[in-house]
């Protein structure tokens, strides 16, 4: 097992020279020089003038960056606070950029921030992504007052996003999570929480760090670790979120590989919690809602439905072990559907994703085989969402995805029943 | 009289002699051959008892063992297979015991030649059964990765990695048996020589417009186009 990041001389001498803090806001890094700055900026602003009485740290945790994001941070500072400060300052405010050490993912970097933050006795923190564009200095305030004032554990960010925006989570995860676990929690894998020192203390408990949760399974991990455990889970509205365009090269089967088979571990963890559960509840909220202007996505049916297509010709001998022969026989019409007829309906979709959460649970196939051949199917509902909504404003989206989850709901009790 | 005893009594005396010299020895081995089927029986039905309760078929399905079975006309299932092979080789092993029970000296030289080559056998199947398990394996690997990527010929492509690996364990497997040890070296060198090399060829021909495209958009100082193709989703 990887030794704890704290062990190491100059992280310790770091420690030791700060003592105790009261806040400590993480972010994670990689090769983000050209927006982290801003990131960093608008963390030290919301530090400074929301918690001006606290002792507060900003701890960033990289994975290697080459292009100098760590001398970034190192260098950052705001220089003129009276344009955003009523008080100035008294407590002290302390920067940590350090690379983090285990398998290269933002899993790992959390695992960093939660041990520095267990080091130095935190009473509440946030992690912010280190690619935003659209963070304020309200955000460090919407996540850690929850946690500071009224005794949340965790925090879970509420966005405006982009109809076509939060796939993953708007197809899988949120509805899955609120099905399962009973929750609303709008934004499961978000990105940017708040939680209490307690609850970090709770994570670094948990022997994650080899798997999925160590890459991009960590969000729905945290979330879910929260609401599994009876930690007190609320919401805060943010606004719009805006960040740099993802990677082009960034590969989508291993992103969704590791999100849902996180999600899909999880439910073996907490199969005796998640199946007692048999209605969803609110999560309050907090801060004031808006309506944001959002930047255009640029989408490509044609090509979602050809991978779709492609997949429903070579993959059916994978699917065949998976779902069932009525499922199949829809899916193979569908691939020879007219691009305008292409419609991925709310029960086939969830009857996919709950086969392949047995087929997972009872080994079927190989874990990384399984839900990678989930890729081209999940690009299929997405094609077939995007046209659904093409003509949809943003809340006519969100009653799409309500009924989804109503789906989801309404499928959970044979699911459990077939889980044994 | 003496020439009755000689061409006549003399050689049935000396018959009944090595018969009865022999009858032991053929009893035992009726009775070695018995107790093996019987064991072997009993044995087979112990097996299928003990893979049942660990679950050895779940296992066999998830590795490809079941497909295969299936694709080779056995519709047993894979704990009922082993089970019955478990049987076998006990049957088996005392059906040798009882031969060499019998001890006719062209018999055992022949049992031993076939022990001396016995490990050589259980070698070249263990190598075809795991050629046959990673070219499975590395074949749905490449197949479910090309899909992804958007490849056309991604049935190809996981053929072409199942097929490979196989043929690799066929050779390891005949090598292994001394089965015209350099011709099918040889020929598997020059067979996969040629593949990749028509692929090379393949690719530099076919993909040249690919390479100078991906060159351009990632080498080039110009902000990438946007023709408006791309899709900005974030999955997340």
């Amino acid at each position: 097992m990887m030794n704890s990041v704290v062990e190491r001389e100059d992280i310790q001498g770091r420690i030791n020279e700060i003592g105790q803090a009261d806040i400590l806001v993480g972010v994670p890094s990689y090769n983000n020089a050209r927006s982290i700055g801003h990131v960093v900026r608008a963390v030290q602003a919301g530090l400074a003038k929301y918690f001006p009485d606290r002792k507060t740290v900003l701890v960033n945790s990289d994975g290697g960056s080459k292009d100098g994001t760590m001398d970034v941070v190192h260098t950052t500072t705001i220089d003129d606070f009276h344009s955003i400060l009523l008080s100035h300052r008294v407590e002290s405010f302390s920067k940590i950029a350090i690379p983090y050490h285990g398998i290269p993912g933002k899993g790992s970097a959390f695992r960093t921030i939660f041990e520095i933050a267990q080091a130095l006795n935190v009473k509440a923190c946030a992690v912010v992504d280190s690619d935003l564009r659209s963070i304020t200095p309200e955000w460090i305030e919407l996540l850690i007052t929850p946690v500071m004032r009224d005794g949340y554990d965790y925090v879970a960010p509420l966005y405006h996003r982009h109809k076509y925006d939060g796939t993953i989570t708007n197809s899988i995860v949120y509805p899955l999570t609120r099905a399962l676990y009973g929750k609303n929690v709008r934004q499961p894998i978000g990105g940017d929480f708040g939680f209490s020192g307690k609850l970090a203390g709770f994570y670094l408990t948990k022997d994650v760090w080899e798997t999925d949760v160590a890459r991009y399974g960590i969000d729905i991990w945290m979330t879910t670790t929260a609401i599994a455990n009876d930690f007190r889970v609320c919401q805060a509205f943010l606004g719009a979120k805006i960040h740099d365009a993802k990677d082009p090269g960034a590969d989508l089967s291993a992103m969704l590989y590791q999100v849902v088979g996180a999600t899909f571990d999880l439910m073996e963890e907490y199969q005796s919690m998640w199946k007692r559960v048999s209605a969803n509840e609110a999560v309050p909220v907090f801060g004031f809602t808006y309506e944001v202007g959002l930047e255009p996505v640029g989408v490509n049916i044609q090509r979602m439905i050809d991978k779709f297509t492609l997949g429903a010709q070579e993959l059916a001998g994978v699917w065949r072990s998976i779902l069932p022969a009525e499922t199949l026989r829809f899916l193979k019409r569908l691939a020879h559907a007219a691009p305008e007829k292409f419609r991925m309906p709310d029960e086939i979709w969830v009857d996919t994703i709950y086969n392949f959460a047995l087929a997972a649970h009872r080994n079927a196939l190989n874990k990384e085989h399984l839900l990678k051949s989930l890729t081209p199917l999940y690009i299929g509902r997405t094609a077939s969402f995007v046209i659904e909504a093409w003509d949809s404003s943003g809340p006519e989206v969100e009653e799409k995805i309500d009924t989804l989850c109503g789906v989801y709901e309404k499928f959970k009790p044979s699911f459990a029943d077939r889980w044994t | 009289m003496n020439f009755l005893q000689r061409i006549i009594i003399e050689p049935f005396e000396s018959c009944y002699e090595k018969f009865l010299t022999f009858m032991p020895n053929l009893l035992t081995s009726l009775a070695l051959l018995i107790i093996g089927i019987v064991l072997g029986g009993v044995l087979r039905i112990v097996f299928l008892k003990i893979f049942r309760a660990v679950k050895l078929d779940r296992a066999a399905k998830r590795v490809g063992l079941f497909e295969m079975l299936a694709r080779g006309g056995i519709k047993d299932s894979f704990s009922a297979f082993v089970a019955r092979l478990v049987g076998w080789f006990v049957v088996f092993t005392f059906a040798v015991v009882a031969v060499q029970t019998l001890k006719i000296p062209t018999v055992e030289n022949l049992l031993d030649r076939f022990f001396l080559y016995l490990p050589n056998v259980f070698t070249a199947v263990v190598i075809l059964l795991f050629g046959y398990l990673f070219g499975n394996f590395f074949g749905r690997a490449a197949l479910i990765a090309s899909v992804n990527a958007g490849l056309r010929q991604s049935g190809m492509v996981g053929r072409f990695v199942k097929i490979t690996i196989f043929i690799l364990s066929v050779t390891m497997a005949m090598e292994q048996l001394g089965i015209g040890r350099d011709t099918v070296l040889i020929a598997f060198a020059i067979i996969f020589g040629g593949i990749v090399l028509a692929l090379a060829i393949a690719f530099g021909l076919g993909g040249k417009d690919v390479a100078r495209n991906y060159l351009k958009r990632n080498i080039s100082s110009d902000d990438k186009e946007d023709d408006g193709t791309r899709d900005d989703i974030d999955p997340l």
